[in-house]
């Protein structure tokens, strides 16, 4: 029988076919090789799929999926910092080779950038910029409004900007 | 530099280090294995969930390959919401809409609330049962057959525990399988109707249903006392009843009942006829 009240999400595996690209995408931009960004891949579907209980039917399953995905991502970069208080740091990024337009500098240095924003502002800039979420969804994540997500993404893109090599 | 230019600048650098289309369905491929693997290993059972009309009201049932794990009051009064109910659930379950899987209840809940009160024999699933105590206390109260009552002191005494009424309580309203694990059939040790998770008018309907009278208030009434140790039924007024211990104690609507739970008529009050009459 048909109950107005009896919704469920789809199932976990559809929600995993449906958005693996995108947060794959995701990953490889974030992380500086291939074994960080299936790490992370895998971090982010078993922390959602732990989670997913706690995902009503709401429409919104995709920000949700970027709010763990910055989540874990965060994550990782604090464990990354415990360890390179022992370990030698990484080197910060090179700005000669970034200026020189060399794609793979470029990519670490705009992830370098992304990690010295605050978190609201990364978490935002992060899921406009390079998940494609509109600010309606961004609201939804970071709860805040649309447009307090968008003075986020514009500040943080400022922020990037005013530090890039010229 | 305003908002467009902004964009614009951001636009360029991100399509000179956007992933190669190859190389992002490559790494798929890789982490498919991977997450595959260890994903299996953390997977929920999967159950089906569905509605069922019944005279009292919506019941929301979940069915696991084990049994009925859950069946509540959609509407419940203490505000409980569907919604909190279904997310209960998909802790323990990848629950999925299918109206074959609960079939077989709906079946036997419609001959039940015809009147068949033998009717219900699914098995159950106390997996939403909370801990030890709690699933033990249900399952002893599975023993408690329709057309019997047992008061929250007397389970938890049969449980082990005989202070532990309180306890019982809280197992009762966190009961998982209304009706299955018949919660409506524990009752006060001095015939009051004590509380339901469903409200007390489902509680009063169920007992009636049963074949319970109840007085104006909430005091089951004309009943007949069992004795679970002795295994001997008695008016509730008979000298010998009033000598045993309360705590083994089943409280049934009539002689008839309490003889089909394999109970014999105490000799000295002669209770067939009390009931009979």
């Amino acid at each position: 029988m048909a109950h107005p009240d009896l919704k469920l999400p789809p199932p976990f595996d559809e929600l995993l076919r449906l958005h693996e690209h995108e947060i794959m995408r995701l990953c490889l931009r974030l992380t500086a090789d291939r074994q960080d960004a299936l790490d992370l891949f895998q971090d982010i579907w078993l922390r959602a799929y732990r989670a997913y209980p706690r995902l009503s039917a709401a429409p919104n399953a995709r920000a949700w999926l970027f709010t763990i995905a910055t989540n874990r991502d965060r994550n990782r970069r604090r464990d990354r910092m415990r360890r390179d208080r022992i370990f030698a740091p990484e080197p910060i990024g090179d700005h000669r080779a970034a200026a020189a337009n060399d794609p793979a500098a470029l990519a670490t240095h705009l992830r370098r950038s992304i990690e010295r924003l605050p978190d609201h502002q990364r978490r935002a800039f992060v899921m406009r910029k390079l998940g494609g979420l509109n600010y309606e969804e961004i609201g939804t994540a970071l709860d805040c409004s649309p447009a307090a997500a968008r003075a986020h993404v514009f500040v943080a893109l400022k922020k990037i900007k005013a530090g890039w090599p010229s | 530099m305003n908002d467009a230019d902004l964009d614009r600048w951001l636009e360029k650098i991100l399509n000179r280090t956007a992933p190669a289309a190859g190389e992002i369905a490559r790494t798929l491929e890789t982490a498919h294995a991977r997450l595959g693997r260890r994903l299996d290993a953390v997977r929920r059972e999967p159950a089906a969930v569905g509605i069922i009309a019944s005279p009292l009201g919506d019941l929301l049932a979940v069915v696991s390959d084990r049994g009925l794990a859950m069946l509540k009051y959609a509407a419940m009064p203490d505000g409980k919401s569907l919604a909190q109910l279904l997310a209960k659930a998909r802790e323990s379950f990848d629950l999925y809409l299918d109206d074959v899987r609960i079939g077989p209840v709906r079946a036997e809940l419609e001959r039940f609330f015809a009147g068949d009160l033998a009717s219900l024999s699914y098995p159950v699933d106390l997996r939403l049962a909370g801990e030890g105590f709690q699933r033990a206390v249900l399952r002893l109260l599975r023993k408690v057959s329709p057309g019997a009552t047992i008061s929250y002191q007397a389970l938890g005494a049969w449980a082990g525990a005989p202070k532990a009424s309180r306890a019982v309580g809280n197992a009762m309203h966190t009961n998982p399988i209304a009706i299955y694990a018949p919660c409506h059939r524990v009752i006060q040790s001095n015939g009051g109707l004590g509380g339901y998770a469903g409200g007390l008018p489902i509680k009063r309907k169920l007992l009636r249903l049963e074949g319970f009278r109840l007085d104006g208030g909430n005091k089951l009434m004309g009943a007949v006392l069992g004795h679970r140790g002795t295994g001997i039924f008695c008016r509730p007024d008979c000298r010998a009843a009033r000598r045993t211990d309360r705590t083994q104690q089943l409280l049934f609507c009539d002689g008839y009942h309490a003889r089909r739970a394999g109970l014999r008529a105490c000799k000295i009050c002669q209770p067939a006829e009390a009931a009979n009459g």
